[in-house]
């Protein structure tokens, strides 16, 4: 996990820099990330239309147990007679929901601090910063462990488990954009003309800040997938009837040395969910031009 | 300088104490009876009582909290709930070498495999071997701790039978014995890490390599080798310090999950353990050591830096 | 390879069994030395038509017993020394070994080996004595004289004596120091005669006195402790490293990392124990377990059942030796009958009267609709006996093969499919969804039979798998709807119907709302009196009555849905010897065993 903050580079008029119209056209010249991009369009493709597209119902335990892969079954079928490729296609259903929906959590709760803290500075900033503090007393996974085990597992205490884990990352990032950009000619321009601070933190710091804050969101996006992974893995996870990748693993995992699919294909499929997210995510930051600068 | 390392010291261990109560008082709320599912064949109330009360748990929360506070300071934990009420400091000692074992060598394996890495990267920049040294790093990022944990077994331990599948065997026995057991579980946790620290060197070193001070110092006839060695690489280094702090979360992370995957008996997963069979003393224990050598690594980073940034140095 | 030991015996071997049985079960139940001779019932040793004799009056009688020597497997005698190293399985840590506190298989285990008791039985179920030399019975059975074994020695070098037996029963009886005080209820006193002699003073003639009460492996309450070992450790360290008499002695035992044991030199017996030293490794999780053992780390797994889809792996590999029998137990679905839609608030009803029921049509429904087959098929690869009560196979003489097609639980899809019609839920339509409560380790399984249940019924549940103390809370609290649990190491009907099928059985609902609930999850009125009755009954025969009566108005009036009784298996690599004498389903006694 990168703690550090980053710099968008701002043009001399101090207004926030226009590159919406250059974005697909460097994607696409960018190898990495155009193979991220499509992957992950592939598996957005799968979670949406998971049932269309699965060849058979992945609970069904119709058929025999530990096949090899075939035509019928392309990636074989699990201990219970489950066809393992309708259970991998469904599984993208809750990692990328998982995925997605933390982020969006931390990164909204992480920027309201983190843009308070930074912007009204005094006591509120104290009282913010020793709560990330607290947070950064621990390692984010063993935070999101100790949430679960505690609380119990089931989707939305996972999904609060790992959103309040990341959340630091944003509040210090927003937090050091608005104490950079707080230095800037333009805010005070706009106070002297009489801007409220809301006004302030919407129209000029949040743009300006937007840059690597996305830049973060699809790491912590990437990060969060594997940790829904493994907290499934270690039987923290998620309950339901629609299997995750991490369960089918830590299910198979007693099989693998008879049925060596059980092992690989749920891991093939981890893995290039996050490899995709993180090309695009490396496409993204060579684009806005992120340049790193130590914690301010 | 000192003003800083002094208020940061202190911030670090009101932090920790910070952490420590919260846990207790989680734990504490929190649903499922330990005793009585120790006793569940049992089936006596009244022994289960007496059991309850010999441990001090019919107290109320916030006596509890003082006396255990209290036997904290003086290295007490407690004993473990959970069968033979063994003293919570004895587990705590039994387990953290074994940790510190995985991440140190994880620790190890990571930069010694990162750094060449990095400046391969960064010196062949746009190369074959640049291209490979990324790729390689962005699916080491991407794997599962623990898939690539289950790969390992199967390939070095399952069919190989080059290396022990699970375990662990002190130092005391012998290097060889101690070494093997954690080769395998040191791979799958430091090789995210190495990925990141490779990723980072090269970015690092490819900005070293850019900046005016290097057009200078080739434009005066330097060596490519003694540029890169001397001059860019002690420069590319620092942000790389910072990444050292964060080593120690991704390690410890890892080794949680490892732990569990090869069935050694470490800190992350006598927490786990803990957490699960409701031992308070142990977790609150577990992490109160997991939570001060984070902090503490954390601080040790910062002085570090602080010897190396002169607006720390010299008070700003 | 896999040997089914019950399996082997030739037609002549099967006809002396029954033979051997029905003697052992010839004799006047009201006879307080059952049918023996004073001398037949005293030492030095007794024999085994003495000890079947004995064994039936008690009711711990079963064919597994019984079984001849010559059929064999590991019959190869190798020479000593040598080290095993064995893995305990679904387990984090031994927690404890003080005998006082001890109530799991993986504990009894180890401490069958590291300490003695007065008596034991022999696999050719000749009864001898273990600390005894001799012993002699009063004539009216109610008094036992037992000489003490010269030259006996604990593992800390402390002469065994007189005392040793005293202290150690005076702990036992101590409800607050041992938890099996129940055991010794009927013992009146024991004196000291001499520092070799020592009299027990019994309340009333007990044919298990001198099988169960005082043997080795299974009486509890009488395995002899060092006192001095006691005072010097105090009750914590004792309990990690126990000190006694028997054949091996721990060395070392660190919580959650094993015991380890080694040759007690000075055992009585000098040409036991043959290896060197044991090791002992938990190791909770299934997938290192395998690892371990295909690798040579362990040559042995003991502890808890082992993961039955480990069970095939390992048959199928050619190094190891997997040795299945009927295990004593029972596993079941339990139904809260206090759910709304399965509500049945009295079941002291004749079965025809609770037919009428919805509540109880519902109940029914889904124990008709319980594909056995497919259950043990999938969740436990074909391992196991369906089973339709408490009472399991390895209780030989108890057991009614014949209720899994008397039983109303009988598996009968349509006629469950026309229940649940007839109670309103057609095709599950209307049937709300229930949570079927397990511990994590039980996912799978529960995973199959919500599946089941799914497909027959079209009823929806849930699979909410929860940690052990919460699950046991939630439990004996009655706060769930359904639940997957049940019981091991029944070697007895007192194990499985007495702590089970009772009102007051201690895991009927012991924390509920008594307000809102007067029973747990089970209440029949005349269940509970022959349960009681047949608990106190000496007449085999007549218990044996008892026992079924109870055993199917528990089974028809759907008390759970029985699911099936687990299989016991010992896996060891082919290198170990070991002899079918130690082979005792639950244990692990390794004083005979030899490695090649």
């Amino acid at each position: 996990m990168t703690k550090y903050a980053t710099v968008l580079g701002i043009s001399d008029e101090g207004a926030p820099v226009d590159r919406k119209s250059g974005f697909f056209t460097a994607i696409r010249k960018d190898k990495k990330a155009s193979f991220g991009l499509i992957m992950l369009s592939v598996f957005v493709f799968f979670a949406l239309f998971a049932s269309w597209v699965s060849p058979h119902d992945p609970t069904a335990m119709d058929f025999d147990m530990m096949l090899p892969p075939s035509w019928e079954f392309p990636l074989g079928t699990d201990d219970l007679g489950r066809d393992l490729l309708s259970r991998i296609i469904h599984g993208t259903q809750i990692s990328l929901f998982v995925g997605v929906t933390t982020v969006v959590i931390a990164l909204v709760l992480g920027l309201i601090m983190g843009v308070a803290a930074g912007y009204f500075g005094g006591w509120i900033d104290m009282v913010i910063m020793r709560y990330i503090d607290l947070l950064w007393a621990f390692p984010n996974f063993i935070i999101a462990v100790y949430l679960v085990a505690v609380f119990g597992a089931g989707l939305l205490n996972v999904i609060v488990a790992i959103s309040l884990a990341f959340l630091d990352d944003f509040a210090r990032i927003a937090r050091s954009m608005v104490l950079i950009i707080k230095e800037e000619q333009y805010i005070s321009a706009a106070r002297v003309s009489g801007a409220s601070d809301f006004r302030i933190m919407w129209r000029h710091i949040l743009p300006n800040a937007a840059a690597p804050i996305i830049v973060q969101a699809t790491v912590c996006v990437s990060y969060a997938i594997l940790g829904e992974a493994t907290l499934s893995f270690l039987g923290l996870g998620v309950e339901s009837e629609t299997p995750t990748w991490g369960l089918i693993l830590a299910d198979g995992r007693s099989f693998i040395s008879r049925a060596w699919w059980l092992g690989i294909f749920p891991g093939v499929a981890i893995m290039l969910t996050v490899l995709s997210i993180n090309f695009l995510g490396d496409g993204l930051r060579d684009y806005l031009d992120v340049r790193e600068v130590k914690d301010v | 300088m000192y003003q800083y390392l002094i208020r940061r010291t202190f911030g670090a261990l009101v932090v920790m104490f910070a952490v420590a109560t919260l846990v207790f008082i989680m734990l504490r709320l929190v649903p499922g009876d330990p005793i009585a599912a120790m006793l569940y064949d049992v089936g006596d109330p009244a022994a289960i009582e007496e059991i309850r009360r010999n441990l001090g748990l019919d107290r109320p929360i916030y006596v509890q909290y003082g006396i255990w506070l209290g036997n904290a300071l003086q290295g007490d934990f407690g004993n473990s709930i959970y069968g033979s009420r063994v003293e919570v400091s004895r587990l705590l000692l039994e387990a953290l070498p074994r940790t510190l074992s995985i991440a140190s060598i994880s620790f190890v394996v990571a930069i010694v495999i990162a750094i060449p890495a990095g400046l391969i990267a960064a010196t062949r920049r746009n190369t074959g071997a640049d291209y490979a040294v990324t790729l390689i790093a962005f699916i080491g990022l991407s794997m599962p701790d623990f898939w690539l944990a289950i790969l390992l077994i199967i390939v070095f331990a399952a069919n190989l039978h080059w290396l022990p599948a699970i375990g662990y065997v002190p130092l005391s026995e012998g290097f060889w014995p101690w070494f093997s057991h954690l080769i395998l579980p040191s791979i799958a946790v430091g090789t995210a890490f190495s990925a990141i620290v490779a990723r980072m060197i090269r970015s690092s070193m490819l900005e070293v390599l850019n900046m005016d001070y290097m057009r200078v110092a080739r434009s005066k006839g330097l060596s490519e080798m003694t540029l890169v060695w001397s001059h860019a690489f002690p420069n590319a280094l620092i942000p790389v310090v910072t990444v050292i702090g964060i080593a120690f979360a991704l390690l410890m992370s890892g080794a949680v999950v490892v732990e569990n995957v090869f069935a050694i008996k470490g800190l992350g997963r006598l927490l786990i353990q803990g957490i699960l069979n409701r031992d308070y003393p142990v977790v609150q224990g577990a992490i109160l050591v997991v939570s001060a050598i984070f902090v503490f690594s954390n601080l040790l980073v910062d002085v570090l830096y602080s010897f190396i940034d002169p607006r720390i140095r010299y008070g700003s | 390879m896999t040997n089914k030991t019950l399996d082997e015996l030739s037609l002549a071997q099967r006809a002396e069994l029954e033979k051997e049985l029905g003697e052992a079960y010839d004799f006047d139940p009201k006879d307080p030395m059952f049918g023996l001779s004073k001398d037949e019932l005293s030492g030095p040793d007794m024999s085994r038509r003495a000890v079947l004799r004995l064994m039936a009056a008690g009711g711990t009688l079963t064919a597994m017993n019984m079984l001849p020597l010559a059929a064999g497997f590991g019959d190869v005698q190798a020479a000593s020394g040598g080290v095993l190293t064995c893995g305990w399985s679904g387990v984090g840590q031994i927690v404890t070994l003080d005998p006082a506190r001890i109530d799991q298989v993986v504990q009894f285990q180890i401490t069958s080996n590291v300490l003695s008791g007065l008596m034991h039985i022999n696999p050719d179920l000749v009864g001898e004595g273990d600390l005894t030399e001799s012993w002699e019975v009063n004539g009216d059975g109610t008094e036992y004289l037992f000489t003490l074994r010269k030259g006996v020695t604990f593992h800390n070098g402390d002469k065994f004596d007189a005392d040793d037996v005293l202290f150690t029963y005076n702990r036992s009886k101590d409800s607050t120091k041992s938890i099996h005080s129940r055991v010794l209820n009927n013992v009146n006193s024991v004196e000291k005669v001499n520092d070799l002699q020592v009299r027990f003073k019994l309340a009333k003639p007990q044919a298990s006195f001198l099988t169960k009460t005082l043997e080795r492996s299974s009486g509890r309450a009488m395995t002899i402790v060092s006192r001095n070992a006691l005072e010097k450790m105090g009750t914590a360290q004792f309990g990690l490293t126990p000190v006694g008499t028997g054949p091996f002695k721990i060395v070392e035992h660190q919580l959650g990392q094993g015991v380890v044991m080694e040759k007690f030199e000075n055992y009585y017996d000098p040409s036991r124990p043959k290896l060197d030293k044991v090791i002992i490794k938990p190791i909770s999780d299934p997938e290192p377990l395998a690892a371990a053992m295909e690798s040579g780390d362990i040559q042995l797994i003991g502890g808890n059942p082992l993961a039955p889809e480990l069970i095939d792996r390992f048959t199928a590999n050619p190094d190891m030796v997997v040795n299945e029998v009927t295990g004593p137990g029972f596993q079941s679905i339990w139904i809260n009958p206090w759910h709304e839609h399965m509500k049945v608030a009295d079941f002291n009803k004749p079965v025809s009267e609770l037919m009428k029921e919805k509540g109880f049509m519902v109940r029914l429904a889904f124990a008709k609709a319980m594909d056995r087959e497919r259950y043990l098929k999938l969740a436990q690869f074909g391992h196991g006996t369906p089973a339709f009560g408490t009472i399991n196979p390895a209780m030989g003489f108890y057991y009614d093969k014949g209720l899994e097609k008397t039983s109303t639980q009988t598996f009968d899809v349509k006629e469950a499919q026309r229940l649940m019609a007839e109670a309103g839920y057609p095709g599950g339509k209307g049937f709300p969804e229930l949570r079927l409560a397990t511990t994590p380790s039980g996912r799978r399984e529960s995973t199959v039979v919500a599946d089941i249940l799914r497909k027959n019924l079209g009823v929806k549940i849930q699979v909410e798998a929860k940690e052990w103390s919460v699950n046991v809370e939630e439990f004996d609290s009655m706060r769930w709807d359904l639940r997957r649990s049940g019981s091991g190491g029944d070697f007895d009907p007192d194990d499985a119907i007495v702590d089970w099928m009772q009102t007051e059985s201690k895991f009927n609902g012991r924390k509920r709302d008594k307000s809102k609930m007067p029973f747990g999850y089970f209440s029949d009125r005349e269940a509970d009196d022959l349960i009681s009755q047949q608990s106190t009954e000496a007449d085999p025969v007549k218990r044996k009555a008892l026992v079924q009566k109870a055993n199917k108005i528990t089974s028809d009036k759907v008390a759970s849905i029985f699911l099936f009784h687990p299989a016991d298996i010992l896996v060891y690599h082919k290198r170990v010897n070991f002899p079918k004498q130690s082979r005792i389903p639950g244990l692990v006694d390794l004083d005979r065993v030899t490695m090649s």
